[in-house]
């Protein structure tokens, strides 16, 4: 049922999150959004001791252009995400994927690093940001490490972060002129998880597609593509989506048999949406 | 467990509260401040029944710690009818246009529409779908809600 | 002026929109404490022990009940009607599992404690001694020999078996000129309320008298059932219904919550409240629907149905005390629906599983039997070829022939139902689709046009039930001052029956709406009243308000005569003044003034004769309901037969399955109507849940009785981007039966969904021959089907 009780901490700046981490052990959970977490709390099946609250730290909510990267602070929230003009020219995709997270009120206090960190298989960005090749900036006592989006994910719920981590950033690679990117996905509902979701990022005769929801972790796919592919290219795009998710998986939303097929269909849309949007 | 020492405003009213870490801030404002027109009826974040502004956004109640929100300011139903008996325009567009049955729904569908009317004075049909999409009503099937709040942004205009 | 026939906003609106309505975890009282439930995580466990001294011992706790004590201290929970006087099997359920657990989430023990977090925390120090026993979750595996037993007593899991031959079947099939079969399944759902069940109990242990704030629909019901419960008088408990936050039948019987927190107010001597969790919702509020139809239909070349021969599952989970299995015999009797066919087999069988049990839910088996019906329909159509509305054209039941005597007892009351079908045909520009469809494709897109009749027979009343009665009550008074207190046995769970009373109250007193209020849902002041279920509140409460109203207005007329020194007969209302007739506007006494004499001069000259006050209680029987078969020659349950035709147009993605409903249209019969509004707003909620429960609802167990949706992540409730913009139509064949002619309307709309989506999207891929067979038409099922649909013969692909 309801958790027996527990501490819970608002430090004010990272350092201090990460001591009461170190401090706390791993019964200690680092709360972001919460948009996962609380209703897991509230259902009894999680039942942490601590809970450490990034809500007030500083320096995590914001959205920086490095050049080639955007540097987009764990705690920015969806609703940011749908709307920053920077996201939206340089990682359309990433937007677009935003738009769709849950409803208003979820993209209003969800935030990218609770998402990240969370790993729910069907989460909408986990597909763009391996597709992308982002990376995950995470720190701990033993400092900050920069993991590759493609390497972070391990499995449902699963992630290289450590119990004694925070994920503070993600950098996002900025389309190249000329390219595009695209998101699509199928879902019960408005709102509800992803069955089969998918990017792609087409950049000249390179396209890459990253596929989540029909898989425990996210799979990326790579392969070459005319410019204005006919039905039989998008059928290799298809194709090679369907190959990705060996390791679909069965729920009542879908057989693996139906997730590995989806994965082939909404990749392929999500690469057509990629060349339409191509600059 | 120790209570966190937390200050919020409330419908223009400042609180200093000591909370239960494991109170969600519909609880707090259902059970400590009395607030009862915030709905409970799912706790998982999706029913949206328990819809409430936070510092000017919409976001679910139930998915939110109390202790999380120092420094807020919150606005509730009850925040939005200024005298004893007046109606914010949006809820009144509710009453006029039956956009609700039960009523359990109603206050953070009322909210819901507060939110898109302000960044979006003139939505579409389907403007008003998508932005109610976070809260579920069981017995409308929502046409007369999407008419109430299309005739309150016309009221508006 | 008249008010019935007028749209009025609900008298409840402004209360609500604001925020401050009274729901029953608003109830707040001094001294408050909460209760919540330990729920057995097996499907089907033995309880060897419990230890509760952990938990006792929790800093907080006030008590903490068992099973054994709750067998020892309370009686059974009433069934709601007699299963034994149906030929059904029946159990003693108790507030607590005795002894053994028959399904994930059945009240096993119960806390209560100063605070909702420590009853919680509580329940983890409870220690349960559980031999968990075999299950059975599959109601055709529950059917095979040696399957593991419900109710180890019965010998089977069969809580009624029923062979049922109308007319003549065998000649019917032997000289059809065709036979079509298929099997079609309804997924098991709930009503889901967004206000979950909850109740508030506070004993005065000097008074001993309990008082009882309920979600319920039947406050008078409720409190018979506590009384019976907790062996205590009825007139000792007084039920209070808040408001209600969404109900659709569920909330209409007693639960085991109820009266184990009364129980337990009782035992603390402190309020006690309960409110249920959404998981728990989910998981014990009671479900619906999951049937399974084996079916043959045989017809004649020119699309006549002849004779039907069925097959039915239905899995009604674990046997209780509520009335949900009842659906699966309601199924049964409303076929054909609204068709004609006398001859017909049905081999009925209502198979107990370790699951949930069924509990009444918005349609009640009617929804089911429309969706057969219509599959049948659809399945004549393609096999002779004929369209689909000339099929159903030629087997309806005809205007002229009602009073219609159905071959299963019912007596169907009036209808037009050709009339409605050509109305929704307009709507939905029948005619002009095929143009649409064609330009659709050329755009790569498919869509499709379904239409579905339904049948949605009302105001059930069984023999022997103080829950499911045809008879409800109605008290108007006026006060000396001129204002109307109305008072009345149904209530209003969110769906508007107050308003709709009071518009038949202020034109039966030709008074305006302005005097009028209504007290519902209060034991202590409303009169003995069956609540709210099967669409009954208008037709049966509404019938005594009119007689009420009608009662006191006669007496208020003569004394107005008398004031006016003229006779009763002269006399009409103009607004609101009693005047000679043709002398509006030329003198006359107002309402209030007849009030204020009949109050003030009861032994002046006005009131000579006249039996003091303005008070009325009237009761209302409907006058066709069967319950005599030997003296009747039929027994029928229901005195109201409101139906609908609906059209669906649909947008289909073959590729992913994923359906996209574009428009949906339903001409329904309400008879005579109240309030256009609410009789729409009505309909708008049946047609969003008969939606959701076609399209995206399903309640899931695994093999081992494990449950698989416990929140709304799983079970998905539509939201208003899956409705489309619902168009209503009515068709108005006044009942006979009732003093205004009006219908039952809260369950329409529900039952015409199911198949109009299931034809629309089969109609969206003529290139295949897609026959989808299984509830809810969820994205995968609709992908798989079309993979495994045979490509007809000579369809262009």
């Amino acid at each position: 049922m309801l958790a027996a009780g527990f501490e819970f901490h608002t430090p004010a700046d990272l350092s201090e999150a990460l001591r009461l981490l170190a401090d706390k052990g791993p019964e200690a959970k680092v709360l972001a959004g919460g948009m996962s977490m609380v209703p897991a709390v509230n259902l009894g099946l999680l039942r942490p001791t601590c809970v450490v609250s990034l809500n007030h730290v500083s320096g995590l909510d914001s959205i920086d252009d490095s050049g080639d990267e955007l540097r987009i602070g764990a705690l920015v929230r969806h609703a940011r995400i749908v709307s920053d003009p920077a996201i939206r020219q340089h990682a359309p995709a990433l937007a677009a994927a935003a738009s769709v997270i849950g409803d208003v009120q979820v993209r209003n206090r969800g935030t990218i690093g609770g998402s990240v960190a969370h790993a729910d298989p069907a989460a909408d960005y986990l597909p763009v940001l391996v597709a992308f090749g982002a990376t995950i900036v995470v720190q701990g006592p033993q400092g900050t490490r920069e993991l590759p989006a493609r390497e972070f994910f391990l499995g449902v719920m699963l992630t290289q972060l450590t119990a004694d981590e925070i994920v503070t950033e993600v950098r996002v690679p900025k389309l190249p002129p000329g390219a595009g990117s695209g998101y699509a996905r199928l879902a019960r509902v408005e709102g509800a998880f992803a069955i089969a979701n998918a990017a792609a990022f087409v950049d000249g005769s390179r396209c890459v597609i990253g596929i989540g929801a029909a898989v425990p972790a996210p799979v990326v796919t790579e392969l070459a593509l005319g410019s204005q592919p006919d039905d039989a290219g998008l059928e290799r795009v298809a194709e090679a989506a369907r190959a990705a998710c060996e390791d679909a998986y069965d729920d009542l939303s879908g057989s693996a048999g139906y997730r590995r097929a989806m994965a082939g269909v909404y990749a392929r849309r999500a690469v057509s949406l990629a060349i339409e949007a191509r600059g | 467990m120790s209570a966190v020492k937390t200050s919020i405003t409330v419908n223009g009213t400042q609180r200093d509260l000591d909370i239960d870490p494991r109170l969600t801030l519909v609880y707090l404002l259902r059970e400590n401040l009395g607030l009862t027109g915030t709905h409970v009826g799912c706790t998982t974040g999706n029913c949206g029944a328990c819809t409430v502004l936070l510092d000017g956004k919409t976001v679910k109640s139930c998915s939110i710690f109390a202790a999380d929100v120092d420094g807020s300011e919150l606005v509730t139903i009850e925040g939005l009818s200024t005298g004893a008996r007046e109606l914010h325009p949006i809820q009144q567009a509710f009453v006029d246009h039956q956009g609700l049955q039960c009523g359990f729904c109603t206050p953070g569908m009322v909210l819901s529409a507060l939110a898109l009317l302000e960044k979006n004075p003139t939505p579409s049909e389907d403007d008003i779908r998508h932005a109610i999409s976070g809260n579920l009503c069981r017995c409308t099937g929502y046409q007369f809600i999407v008419e109430s709040i299309q005739a309150a942004a016309a009221a508006r205009a | 002026m008249s008010y019935v026939g007028q749209s009025m906003p609900m008298m409840t609106n402004a209360r609500l929109a604001a925020g401050k309505g009274m729901f029953v975890d608003d109830v707040q009282l001094p001294g408050m404490t909460f209760m919540a439930v330990l729920r057995s995580p097996y499907a089907h466990a033995r309880i060897r022990g419990i230890d509760v001294s952990a938990a006792e011992a929790l800093r907080g706790v006030l008590y903490v009940a068992t099973g054994r004590e709750i067998g020892e201290q309370t009686n059974p929970i009433p069934e709601t009607y007699d299963t034994a006087a149906v030929g059904a099997k029946g159990v003693s359920w108790y507030a607590l599992c005795v002894d053994r657990a028959r399904f994930v989430g059945e009240a096993v023990a119960a806390v209560v404690a100063e605070d909702r977090f420590t009853a919680y925390e509580a329940l983890d120090l409870i220690e349960v001694d559980y031999e968990e026993l075999p299950a059975v979750s599959d109601p055709e595996q529950a059917l095979e020999p040696g399957a593991p037993l419900v109710e180890p007593d019965w010998g089977d899991n069969l809580m009624a078996s029923r062979d049922i031959r109308l007319g003549d079947p065998d000649t019917a099939f032997a000289e059809a000129d065709g036979v079509v079969e298929g099997v079609v399944k309804s997924a098991r759902i709930t009503g889901a309320a967004i206000e979950p069940r909850g109740c508030v109990a506070s004993w005065d242990p000097y008074k001993e008298a309990l008082t009882f704030w309920d979600s319920t629909q039947a406050p008078h019901a409720v409190r018979m059932y506590l009384a019976r419960t907790l062996g205590i008088a009825d007139t000792s408990i007084r039920v209070i219904q808040p408001h209600v936050g969404g109900a659709f039948g569920l909330k209409l019987p007693t639960f085991q919550e109820e009266p184990l927190c009364a129980y337990l107010s009782m035992k603390v001597g402190r309020p006690v409240k309960w409110i249920e969790t959404r998981a728990e919702n989910l998981l014990v509020g009671g479900h619906a629907r999951d049937t399974s139809f084996r079916y043959q239909a045989a017809y004649k070349a020119d699309g006549e149905l002849t004779g039907i021969r069925l097959d039915v599952i239905a899995d009604v989970g674990a046997p209780s005390a509520l009335c949900g299995w009842g659906m699966s015999f309601v199924t049964w009797y409303c076929l054909p629906c609204v068709y004609k066919c006398e001859n017909s087999e049905t081999h009925l069988r209502s198979v107990v599983t370790n699951k949930c049990p069924w509990n009444a839910y918005r349609g009640y088996g009617k929804d089911a039997a429309s969706l057969l019906m219509e599959r049948i329909m659809d399945h004549i159509a393609k096999a002779t070829g004929i369209d689909r509305t000339e099929v159903r054209f030629r087997n309806f039941v005809q205007p002229d022939e009602f009073p219609y005597p159905q071959v299963s007892g019912a007596m169907l009351d009036s209808g037009n139902y050709p009339g409605a079908l050509r109305k929704v045909m307009e709507m939905i520009d029948y005619e002009g689709f095929p143009a649409l469809q064609e330009e659709a494709r050329r755009e790569g897109r498919r869509i499709g046009l379904g239409i579905a009749m339904e049948l949605t027979p009302e105001g059930c009343s069984m023999p022997g039930s103080l829950m499911l009665n045809g008879t409800d009550s109605t008290e108007v008074r006026i006060t000396p001052n001129g204002n109307v207190i109305v008072l009345t046995g149904i209530t209003s769970p969110g769906c508007g029956n107050e308003t709709g009373i009071a518009q038949i109250v202020a034109d039966a007193l030709r008074c305006d709406f302005s005097r009028i209020s209504v007290v519902q849902g209060d034991t202590e002041t409303c009169p003995w009243g069956f609540g709210n279920y099967s669409s009954r509140s208008i037709i049966i409460g509404g019938s005594a308000a009119q007689v009420a109203g009608d009662e006191i207005h006669d007496k208020m007329r003569q004394v107005a005569a008398n004031m006016l020194e003229a006779s009763a007969d002269d006399i009409e209302v103009v607004d609101e003044q009693f005047v000679v007739r043709g002398s509006a506007g030329r003198g006359g006494v107002g309402f209030e003034d007849v009030a204020r004499e009949v109050y003030s001069n009861p032994h002046g000259k006005n009131m000579e004769g006249i039996e003091p006050m303005l008070q009325s209680v009237r009761q209302w029987k409907m006058p066709n309901v069967y319950h005599q078969p030997e003296k009747q020659g039929r027994f029928s349950a229901y005195p109201s037969w409101p139906y609908g035709a609906a059209a669906a147009i649909v947008e289909v993605d073959p590729e992913s399955g994923h359906v996209k409903i574009l428009r949906y249209c339903l001409v329904e019969d309400a008879g005579t109507i109240v309030n256009p509004l609410l009789v729409d707003a009505n309909l708008h909620g049946g047609i969003a849940q008969g939606i959701g429960g076609a399209m995206f609802e399903q309640i899931a167990y695994d093999e081992s009785g494990q449950p698989l949706t416990a929140t709304f992540m799983d079970y998905t409730l539509p939201t208003a981007v899956e409705l489309p913009r619902l168009e209503i139509g009515h068709q108005q064949t006044p009942a006979p039966f009732t003093p205004l002619g009006t219908k039952g309307v809260g369950e329409s709309g529900v039952g015409g969904t199911l198949g109009s989506l299931c034809s629309a999207i089969e109609n969206a891929l003529p290139e295949v021959d897609l026959h989808l067979t299984e509830l809810p038409l969820t994205p995968s099922r609709i992908w798989e089907a079309i993979r495994n649909a045979p490509v007809p013969a000579g369809a262009a692909a």
